[in-house]
């Protein structure tokens, strides 16, 4: 057995109609942050939402732990220890900070609690609004609540959706600082639009186009590749 | 499809000169009313996508103010258009104001609107006795023209033929094309720039004169109307012969019709052998059920299904030549 | 006043029961947006099934539970082999709870006969008292306790427990919930189990209140129930127990002063909400 957390082989996914994932493989080594880039509609979104099975696979094969699971529900995979934190945030607006992190915790037991201390330590903002309805909340309060709420139980794998989308620069910071704390803790699939944060985070990348995977290596190697990065994502 | 319907039609149209039975001449224009009822209905449900549970209310306004008119008044030709002209006003404005108030709303509402709406209707035509004798309800005369079962036949057989046609042409119209959007993706023709609740409104009003003019045929054909006209199980009726026989079709709506017509006719006459055949509507029901669960495109969807399946090779390779 | 007093205790006693009706109605269309057409159905073997054991035993408490047990599970088979197998399509699900609606009516005929039966409080609570020359009837005292009993549980199901939390989050964003680990068709069936259980369970508790029970009846309180959930919210709890109250009132004054118009202004009371607050008078979802 080899050491990939996870692992997706040639996964195609379909929404209705629309064949949106045409063949996405890749490989995530425990410990490390994996970083999908790509343009708008790639298909980066989509790859998340099939391995945490909300648009689950048509063909091909997610392997988590050395387990299949790209037919298992949506709660299934999320219980083996898969934490989302979706583009939108996903938070519950109603519900205040506390009930968003009550409603995601699956054991009442002493390592979560050391988990929940630890997470809000790194988001101090959270605790100072432990009563106010999510709702009410920053975008870059929302985007810590949603982190806090995948890491909190033993997840050993997050996939974070664009935690950068619509926050000022500074608070992308704070939220940048954060992942790489975390870093330490967890391994981590992040999907990011923002160059600057996925080359300070990430370890290695891939590429995705048009619903497939077409390149990838170590992210240093990117850094310095202009003509990969002007063909794929639009930046030199 | 419009060939058969067209053939099937001349049919019809010779049957009562070459086969004399009252009984096949009564249930056949009851099949016709129905017919014009359920494909009003199919305009709705099955090209605008949206679910009307009171349907009732507007088959029951023709029906009375054909009764009233004939009863109030002189049964006579006159009386009888204006009758026509009232229930055309009066099922237009209520299914404008329905339309205008609900189908900007999620489904549901245009649903509970016209469940609540048509109970009303009901309760209305109870209470108002002065105008529709309650209850009971009341006989009437009609005009000389529509007293021969033959005559009223043919009327009712050119009405639903005609109607059929008008739909046909409607719905493959321009105006037609933007509903059938809608129904597939009501937020993408929106997007396209069409004013999606305009088009809704007028898909709504045109169910419901329809369906108005269907009550009408019925209230004659009858020459007595009571409350039964305004209750759920017409709506029901007008539901289970376009879903059974196949919704968004034209065509599945009169298939239907004909199936729900005679097979009521049928089982009860079966009631006088065992009272379980009184409960008829619990057949319909599951069938009912199971239509929407396994065979959400009824008769002639299903079959239009399997038999485009089995073309599709050929079919397509036509269309390549054409293109190439 | 006694009048007053009488009409008003009336008015809360009617509300009382489609608040028992709406409430699942609401509770089921927040978290599945689903409108359950059969809701009434599940109302009117509440009450024949109660109150046929309810006639067998001689217990009317025996009654209430069986009503609600027939309840949970109608609720169940139709969560389950209703309305699972055609979940996410609206016009289907709409469609498909209408025929069940319709079976169960038509099956209510055929176990228990087309005729009305006729029903009324045991002894106990039967009869009247009197307070200062106003003369209060028992059972409806009866009923508006049971309601608010009830309202006060559920609230407390939804605000103080884990599932009652999974169902409020669940109100807000079903994806999210699964991604957290809930399984949702679970809190599904609950929610469908505990709105049939409180619809039987007024259905069960109308009977000796009307004096009879029919096959139509079910039809008759939901078109009411529907009413309620839009004035109060489709979604809202909370919003539904106020308009039902509201309705109840405006009917029980309504019959007594002008009984032509009382279902007649409930329904301007619905128009009028729907053309200014399509989200209900107490907003949705709340």
């Amino acid at each position: 057995m080899n050491n990939d957390l996870l692992k997706l082989d040639k996964v195609e996914t379909h929404i209705g109609q629309y064949h949106i994932l045409q063949g996405v493989s890749f490989e995530v080594k425990k410990g490390e942050v994996t970083v999908l880039l790509g343009r708008n509609g790639a298909g980066k979104t989509t790859t998340l939402r099939t391995i945490i099975g909300l648009n689950p696979a048509s063909k091909g094969s997610v392997t988590f732990k050395g387990e299949a699971i790209q037919s298992l529900p949506t709660y299934t995979i999320a219980k083996k220890g898969i934490g989302y934190v979706p583009e939108d945030q996903g938070i519950f607006a109603g519900l205040t900070v506390e009930e968003n992190m009550r409603v995601a915790i699956q054991k009442d037991d002493e390592e979560t609690a050391k988990r929940m201390d630890w997470i809000l330590n790194l988001f101090p903002d959270l605790k100072r609004f432990w009563k106010k309805p999510g709702g009410l909340l920053s975008g870059g309060q929302k985007q810590m609540l949603s982190i806090a709420r995948a890491y909190v139980n033993e997840n050993e794998l997050l996939l974070i959706d664009e935690p950068s989308k619509g926050l000022a620069p500074i608070v992308v910071e704070k939220v940048m600082d954060s992942i790489i704390q975390m870093k330490a803790e967890t391994t981590i699939v992040l999907v990011e639009q923002n160059f600057m944060m996925a080359s300070t985070i990430g370890d290695q990348f891939y590429i995705i186009d048009d619903g497939r995977t077409v390149s990838h290596g170590a992210m240093k190697k990117l850094k310095e590749d202009e003509e990969m990065k002007r063909k794929y994502l639009g930046i030199a | 499809m419009t060939a058969i319907v067209l053939v099937v039609a001349a049919f019809l149209l010779l049957l009562p000169f070459v086969y004399e039975s009252r009984n096949l001449l009564i249930l056949l224009t009851q099949v016709f009313v129905f017919s014009i009822f359920a494909m009003s209905y199919d305009l709705l449900l099955g090209f605008t996508g949206i679910v009307s549970f009171g349907h009732a209310m507007f088959f029951g306004i023709g029906a009375y103010s054909m009764g009233i008119f004939m009863k109030r008044f002189e049964p006579t030709l006159g009386y009888f258009f204006l009758a026509v002209l009232t229930t055309v006003v009066l099922t237009g404005i209520v299914s404008f104001l329905v339309g205008l108030l609900t189908l900007r709303l999620k489904s549901h509402f245009y649903a509970m609107l016209t469940l609540s709406l048509s109970g009303l209707f009901l309760v209305l035509a109870e209470k108002w006795r002065t105008m529709t004798y309650g209850n009971d309800g009341f006989t009437f005369r009609v005009p000389e023209l529509f007293i021969d079962r033959t005559n009223f036949y043919l009327l009712c057989l050119i009405v639903m033929v005609a109607v059929f046609l008008i739909l046909k042409r409607f719905t493959n119209s321009p105006l037609g094309r933007v509903l059938q959007a809608i129904r597939e993706n009501e937020q993408r023709t929106e997007s396209l720039g069409f004013h999606v609740l305009h088009y809704k409104i007028a898909a709504s009003v045109m169910s419901g004169v329809l369906a108005g003019v269907a009550g009408i045929l019925y209230a004659i054909s009858l020459r007595f109307v009571n409350t039964s006209v305004f209750a759920m199980d017409i709506t029901l009726d007008a539901l289970l012969m376009t879903i059974i026989g196949g919704v968004g079709t034209l065509v599945g709506a009169i298939i239907g019709a004909g199936l729900i017509e005679f097979a009521h006719h049928w089982l009860t006459e079966l009631a006088k052998e065992h009272w379980i055949f009184e409960r008829w509507i619990i057949f319909f029901g599951i069938i009912y059920i199971l239509v929407v669960m396994f065979f959400p495109r009824g008769i002639v969807g299903t079959l239009r299904t399997l038999s485009w399946n089995r073309k599709k090779q050929p079919a397509v390779k036509k269309e390549e030549k054409i293109a190439g | 006043m006694d009048l007053i007093i009488n009409l008003t205790l009336n008015g809360l006693a009617t509300g009382m029961l489609i608040f028992l009706l709406a409430a699942g109605l609401t509770l089921i269309f927040g978290l599945m947006d689903v409108l359950n057409f059969a809701h009434g159905g599940l109302f009117a073997w509440g009450a024949y099934s109660g109150l046929w054991i309810y006639s067998q035993t001689g217990s009317f408490i025996i009654g209430i539970i069986c009503a609600i047990l027939t309840g949970f599970l109608l609720g169940i088979i139709t969560e389950k082999w209703i309305i699972k197998p055609v979940y996410g399509n609206h016009v289907q699900q709409i469609l498909i709870t209408l025929g069940l609606m319709l079976v169960l009516s038509e099956m209510l005929k055929v176990i228990w006969g087309p005729n009305q039966i006729t029903a009324s409080p045991p002894d106990y609570l039967k009869g009247s008292w009197e307070l200062g020359g106003v003369i209060i009837i028992k059972y409806r005292v009866f009923i508006i306790l049971v309601g608010f009993l009830i309202f006060t549980g559920v609230q407390f199901l939804l605000k103080k427990t884990k599932i009652g939390l999974v169902v409020r989050a669940g109100v807000m964003n079903k994806e999210m919930v699964q991604a957290l680990g809930i399984n949702i068709q679970r809190v599904f069936m609950f929610v469908f189990m505990i709105g049939a259980g409180m619809a039987a369970l007024g259905g069960v508790l109308l009977g000796p209140y009307s004096g009879v029970i029919h096959a139509g009846m079910g039809m008759e309180f939901a078109i009411l129930a529907f009413i309620v959930v839009v004035i109060g919210g489709m979604g809202n709890f909370k919003g539904s127990v106020l308009a039902a109250i509201l309705v109840g009132l405006s009917g029980s004054f309504m019959a007594y002063y002008v009984p032509d118009l009382s279902l007649a202004v409930n329904m301007l009371l619905m128009a009028i909400v729907l053309i200014i607050r399509p989200q209900g008078l107490f907003g949705a979802k709340g």
